[in-house]
């Protein structure tokens, strides 16, 4: 086949169209990446003492149209024109009780080593109606799904959005969850006489920094 | 019936003659202090993690003791063994067939799979191989005393403080035992009253000497008798009493003067049979050691001497001998107790009221479960594997270079209860200190300078 001027100019325009939309795409969207000294923290109880697990990994990235005024000293901020794009994952094995032998229950129960990863993916945002004031960290309702041992279930939480040192974004939120929404059993391990048992809600808590990707 | 408030002026025997007869059984107990999260040994372990891929090097009698608890470790896979001479790597076959057996520490160094080592050479030989070993990116357990020098002791411990993403444990095995660590919380909290004094002792009679076929080999085999070499019995052994005894006061000695005579073994060695020394601590709390190759009688034991009581340690076994002015201990009372000639003892058992209302039986002895040493290469195994876990954890989500944040986050995971590179760093000057003070016979201050790592 023989190139005419016309395909060539033609397939240099589409090239063009190609550049454009992807240079426009990426100065559309501004991405922060997980750092360091994040904190997620899982609360539940039994009929014997209330546990609490913590993991200081959160992995992931957030996206937001660069437009967007993330800037918690405006009094109004406006609406999401863009759901940003939010993806989460935690090693299970870096959730840690402060025992051994919790630990090895509580991974077990999630099926550590076939879903060695806690994943979230945002799906749905909307700026919350709630009450604030300029200074305020900015409420977003949100809707995304929480992948737990292989099981994916929708869950919804106010997500707060405040800065944090330089251009670093801190986010933060709190939900309940069921482990039998993921199809974990509350464990009742064997140990003193197998009397231990615990309860299927656990609270989420979490404190996530991240910061503008160069 | 005598109040407990009532002003005694009594010795304990004239109070056990006398008192009435609630307080006689009260009296009547050597509380036995046990630890209450002893793991039950008839339970199997499983750990978090596939097991750490370890190599001993030096496998003489305590490295082949060493391979003994490795090989019933759920977390530990032997995957070589080292040392220099053939006949000890022989003997360790049926403890570890799965390790390949090699005389060039080196060269397991150099195996990628090898992921921790524990060093169980002859003291002064631990510095090239700890220096080396952490150089290598590997995990290190080095036995106690961590040299026979201070510049030794202290290039070791400032090497593992150059190197967070790798555990360095030292072999003080003491700090990592249950029932000890149950013991420091009871003495801490001033059950005892206040400490006033302390004392350990060790006897055996034995040589120390072991059987050589030929001259070399007894230079090498026999490398605790002599003072180039060892550190003699206050280094080898009685840093272990020392060490556990410092810590429960939570004090440093400031002091030590020291005795050491050869009485019974006068066979060409240099170190001393028999020593005796004396650590001040702060407060003019002493603490009296003495070891012996000469004579076995009561073998050996720590004592800590309190304003209320008198806590005796011995392995394993605990008791709390109490002064007749002492508050009355809610527990006590249902506590198991042991004679003393004229002594009672109330066995120290932390678990003795729980099990007492379970209706249960202390847990029984293991041979191995119940020995410190098992728990501290329990410890190191599960450290290691939570230290390696979150180096890779982090270094997946985060910038593996940004080693701040690395070093802090490592800081947060908790771990087993063990002794790091600076007890054993403390316990070293301590040794040594002491058995220069041993071997001059004469008083040594301690400098504040020697403690540091700098």
């Amino acid at each position: 086949m023989q190139f005419t001027s016309r395909t060539a100019t033609a397939l240099a325009a589409c090239l063009l169209a190609a550049g454009l939309f992807v240079s426009a795409h990426a100065q559309d969207r501004v991405k922060y990446e997980s750092q360091p000294g994040s904190k997620v923290k899982l609360d539940g109880t039994s009929n014997i003492h209330d546990w609490t697990v913590e993991s200081q990994i959160i992995a992931g990235f957030m996206e937001w149209e660069s437009s967007y005024p993330l800037d918690p000293s405006q009094a109004t901020p406006p609406a999401l024109k863009v759901v940003p794009k939010v993806e989460v994952s935690i090693p299970v094995r870096t959730l840690k009780s402060g025992k051994t032998l919790m630990d090895k229950v509580m991974y077990e129960a999630i099926k550590q080593t076939e879903h060695p990863k806690i994943e979230y993916k945002l799906k749905e945002m909307t700026l919350s109606k709630e009450a604030r004031k300029a200074g305020d960290p900015i409420k977003f309702d949100t809707k995304g799904e929480l992948t737990v041992s292989g099981k994916t279930k929708p869950i919804s939480m106010v997500v707060a959005i405040e800065k944090g040192d330089g251009d670093a974004l801190k986010a933060r939120g709190a939900t309940p969850v069921k482990m039998t929404d993921f199809g974990i059993a509350p464990p009742a391990p064997k140990v003193a006489l197998g009397m231990i048992k615990t309860s299927e809600e656990v609270k989420v808590t979490f404190e996530w920094i991240t910061k503008k990707a160069p | 019936m005598k109040s407990q408030t009532e002003t005694i002026d009594l010795n304990r025997r004239d109070f056990l003659r006398d008192g009435s007869f609630a307080s006689l059984m009260v009296m009547l107990g050597t509380v036995e202090l046990r630890a209450q999260n002893v793991p039950d040994p008839k339970v199997e372990k499983t750990y978090a993690g596939d097991p750490v891929n370890v190599a001993l090097i030096g496998c003489g009698q305590h490295g082949r003791e060493i391979l003994r608890h490795l090989a019933l470790l759920g977390n530990a896979s032997v995957v070589a063994t080292c040392d220099t001479y053939p006949a000890m790597l022989r003997r360790t076959k049926d403890l570890a067939p799965k390790a390949e057996p090699t005389e060039d520490y080196k060269q397991v160094l150099g195996r990628k799979d090898v992921e921790a080592v524990v060093i169980a050479t002859p003291s002064h030989q631990h510095k090239q191989i700890v220096l080396d070993a952490l150089a290598a990116g590997k995990h290190v357990y080095c036995e106690a005393p961590l040299a026979n020098t201070i510049e030794d002791a202290r290039a070791i411990a400032k090497a593992a403080q150059d190197h967070p993403r790798f555990v360095f444990q030292s072999g003080l095995q003491m700090r990592s035992d249950p029932q000890r660590r149950f013991l420091l919380d009871f003495v801490r909290a001033g059950a005892a009253g206040r400490n006033v004094y302390a004392r350990a002792q060790w006897q055996k009679k034995t040589s120390w000497r072991q059987a050589s076929p030929n001259p070399e080999r007894e230079l090498a085999v026999n490398w605790r008798l002599r003072s180039e070499t060892s550190l003699g019995l206050v280094g080898e052994i009685g840093m272990h009493q020392i060490d556990v005894l410092g810590w429960f006061m939570n004090a440093r000695p400031v002091a030590v003067t020291g005795h050491g005579h050869i009485v019974q073994w006068n066979d060409g060695r240099d170190v001393p049979d028999t020593v005796h020394a004396s650590f001040e601590f702060p407060g003019h709390v002493m603490l009296n050691y003495s070891a012996s190759l000469a004579n076995s009688f009561d073998a050996d034991y720590e004592m800590i001497y309190g304003t209320d009581a008198a806590v005796m340690l011995r392995q394993n076994k605990a008791w709390m001998f109490k002064e007749v002015d002492a508050p009355l201990l809610g527990w006590e009372v249902y506590a198991r107790k042991d004679t003393f000639y004229k002594e009672t003892g109330i066995a120290l058992v932390a678990n003795a009221t729980k099990l007492v209302a379970q209706g249960d039986k202390p847990v029984e002895e293991a041979p191995f479960a119940e020995n410190p040493l098992h728990f501290a290469l329990e410890s190191f195994l599960i450290n290691v594997n939570e230290l390696k876990t979150g180096v890779e954890d982090f270094n997946a989500t985060f910038n593996p270079n940004d080693t701040p944040a690395l070093v802090k986050y490592l800081a947060s995971i908790k771990r087993q209860p063990a002794a790091g590179y600076r007890e054993g760093y403390e316990a070293a000057v301590t040794a040594i200190v002491a058995n220069q003070a041993i071997q001059k016979r004469t008083r040594i201050p301690f400098s504040k300078e020697w403690f540091d790592i700098g």
